[in-house]
């Protein structure tokens, strides 16, 4: 990432940043700022426990958008986030029920569900050339049709203790949800930034055509992309069961929507080929903080729905500026 | 191959897959054919074929519009919350405000995309939860009343039997179909979607053009919340959500492609019918509605496969180069 040459703005202290450590100073910012809004109007924000708690919002929402993100760099789309979650939440409660020992071999067959369908999806759009925001709405479809007749509407089965106490114990009063996606964070970031995969995802996303005439394999790298992404949104449905201990068929709706938010927010391009997974962390954080403040203030459902319509908005005016002004 | 065929040829495969499915249906059930519930089904239809309208137009400009439900949900409980007493001016008032409501909303999506330059897929997602919190604003649970004669009107049949909706369905998308074949916005409207900088450098106010495309969209959408508020009889905010993912699948399906200026409005009908005749065939024969996602699902992933993949696209342009000697077009190769 090249150094602004710009001539410094207002504050005169962005002439020595970076573009991408402007991009973390404003979105940290925005966390500061709403921690500070959130300790002004109920005391008690700031505690250990209440960040920890919002951070475990944030991780749920953060795991997912990790696969969203990589697809979104190569220019894609995902919206059957939603629909895997929801699997994800249904069949690892039916096949672990509430046992231990079942866990081990549950966890990794739902991830494997959750790679599938992920393939699907990028064969159809990397091979067959389907657009991908309707090639994912169908593959959404059909995963809710299999979800629904697989649990027979009604969804059985219970969270083990195990996956229990990883979804809602602290270590050192840190959720181990929390540390769980700053593993699978510290993983994505160095897999961008460090690996030929990573950097191909960029190229892919900047621009295909020539990706592929450099000798890219673009294809294998669009699949891999919503692999990930299928088996991220699988693993967010297995923690979320953990969470609220049985399974819960609506429970996968909203994420599909606040995937794409998070990432939008934390200055991802929807084109492609630019942004990266730590903006989309603190795009995550700041949902979920926005969340609790409106919470905590107890907005009514229809203020609560402007408020983070607008936030996604001014987000995206605050982005395209700053893309401008390079 | 004159233009006007080759715009014809797109609604073929969509037309092929409706009468399939509609003869199927007649044959597995013998109630389906039965009157009363082909009214049924077009009285269900109406709505539906609103908002692909409305996406259509948006889609053909090279937007996409994900805001279009929650639009639906604002008119449709404004609507609902108009004076209900059979008077001529409250049914003026009962149509014409949700309408400028739904144009309004429309516009402003349509200011942030063309003059404030945001990518059409998050702009409206972040619009549709204000245009939601709006809805939920003006009505926070289902609730409501309309008059009553308007509400009777707008399912019942002409001359005891043209049903209404018919009516509607005809004039709305006919309508749609000249706007976009013979008037300046409408054929801007395909340039400024196929190749935005050529339709700027060829003089086309492509911001204005853009602006409006979702204006109008937004009017379209606030024609499904009206005929849904006659229809149930009240108002309910939720009531657009399934109409987002719905209107993208049946403009798609019915022969229109994301972001590439090409299509039109005539194979409307077939798409949106396609989708309602699943969910009725399906629930006659009494299977679980579980596998209507299912049903859904795969007509989509088929008609994707025949209207915008590479392979058939690959086979067609084999085919005819054979005989013509031509090498594929890019959109031939690339193919969607």
């Amino acid at each position: 990432m090249r150094a602004s040459t710009k001539a410094p703005g207002r504050l005169g202290f962005n002439r020595s940043l970076s573009a991408g450590a402007q991009l973390y100073l404003l979105l940290g910012g925005i966390v500061v700022a709403l921690f500070i809004v959130g300790e002004i109007v109920a005391g008690g924000f700031l505690s250990v426990s209440h960040i920890g708690n919002v951070l475990r919002t944030a991780a749920f929402l953060g795991i997912v958008a990790i696969g969203q993100t990589l697809v979104i760099l190569t220019g894609g789309i995902d919206i059957s986030v939603g629909a895997v979650i929801t699997m994800g939440n249904v069949f690892a409660c039916m096949l672990m029920n509430g046992s231990n020992p079942a866990t081990i071999w549950a966890v990794p067959v739902v991830l494997a569900i959750g790679a599938v369908v992920g393939l699907f999806n990028g064969f159809m759009i990397a091979y067959a050339r389907i657009h991908p925001m309707v090639m994912t709405l169908a593959t959404g479809s059909l995963v809710t049709g299999f979800t629904l007749i697989v649990s027979k509407g009604a969804p059985k089965g219970l969270a083990s203790p195990a996956l229990q106490f990883i979804a809602t114990r602290n270590i050192a009063q840190i959720p181990i949800v929390v540390m769980v996606w700053a593993l699978l964070a510290a993983v994505t970031v160095v897999l961008l930034a460090r690996s030929t995969f990573g950097r191909r995802i960029y190229y892919v996303g900047a621009n295909e055509r020539t990706a592929y005439l450099s000798g890219t394999r673009t294809r294998v790298v669009m699949l891999g992309t919503y692999v990930i992404c299928g088996a991220a949104a699988a693993l967010a449905g297995i923690l979320m069961a953990g969470y609220t201990q049985t399974a819960f068929l609506g429970i996968g709706n909203e994420y599909t929507l606040w995937s794409i938010a998070a990432v939008v927010v934390g200055g991802t391009s929807l084109i492609g080929g630019r942004g990266g997974y730590v903006g989309t962390l603190l795009g995550a954080i700041i949902l979920a903080l926005l969340e609790s403040v409106l919470t905590i203030v107890q907005m009514p459902e229809a203020g609560r729905q402007i408020a983070n319509g607008l936030i996604i908005v001014l987000m995206i005016g605050v982005h395209y500026a700053r893309a401008r002004r390079r | 191959m004159t233009d006007k065929q080759r715009n014809l040829r797109i609604f073929i495969p969509v037309y092929v897959i409706f009468l399939v499915v509609y003869v199927t249906s007649a044959i597995m059930d013998s109630t389906f054919i039965t009157w009363r519930n082909n009214l049924n089904l077009f009285t269900r239809l109406t709505p539906l074929i609103f908002v692909s309208l409305a996406q259509t137009i948006i889609i053909l400009g090279g937007g996409i519009d994900l805001s279009i439900g929650a639009i639906v949900g604002l008119t449709n409980v404004v609507a609902a919350s108009m004076p209900f007493v059979d008077t001529p001016a409250n049914i003026v008032l009962w149509l014409i405000v949700p309408l400028l409501v739904g144009l309004a909303a429309g516009l402003i999506n349509g200011l942030l995309i063309s003059r404030g330059r945001f990518p059409p897929i998050v702009a409206t997602l972040g619009m549709s939860a204000v245009w939601q919190g709006v809805a939920l604003f003006v009505m926070t649970a289902p609730g409501g009343e309309v008059s009553l004669s308007a509400s009777l009107a707008a399912t019942s049949q002409l001359f005891g039997v043209i049903p209404v909706p018919v009516l509607i369905i005809l004039a709305s998308v006919g309508i749609t179909h000249l706007f976009l074949t013979r008037t300046y916005l409408g054929r801007s409207l395909f340039a400024v979607g196929g190749n935005e900088i050529l339709a700027f450098e060829s003089g086309i106010p492509v911001a204005r053009v853009k602006m409006w495309s979702y204006g109008l969209g937004g009017l379209l959408a606030g024609f499904a919340g009206v005929f849904l508020s006659a229809w149930m009889y009240s108002g309910d905010p939720l009531v657009g959500s399934p109409y987002v993912m719905d209107s993208i699948a049946v403009a798609v399906v019915s022969g229109n492609s994301l972001f590439m200026g090409r299509g039109g409005v005539l194979g409307l009908i077939g798409g949106a019918y396609v989708f309602r005749l699943l969910n009725n065939i399906l629930n006659l024969l009494g299977v679980p509605s579980f596998y209507q996602y299912i049903a859904k699902g795969v007509v989509l992933v088929i008609a994707l496969l025949v209207t915008s993949s590479s392979v058939s696209a690959q086979i067609l342009a084999k085919i005819r180069s054979i005989f013509s000697r031509r090498l594929p077009t890019d959109a031939e190769e690339v193919g969607r």
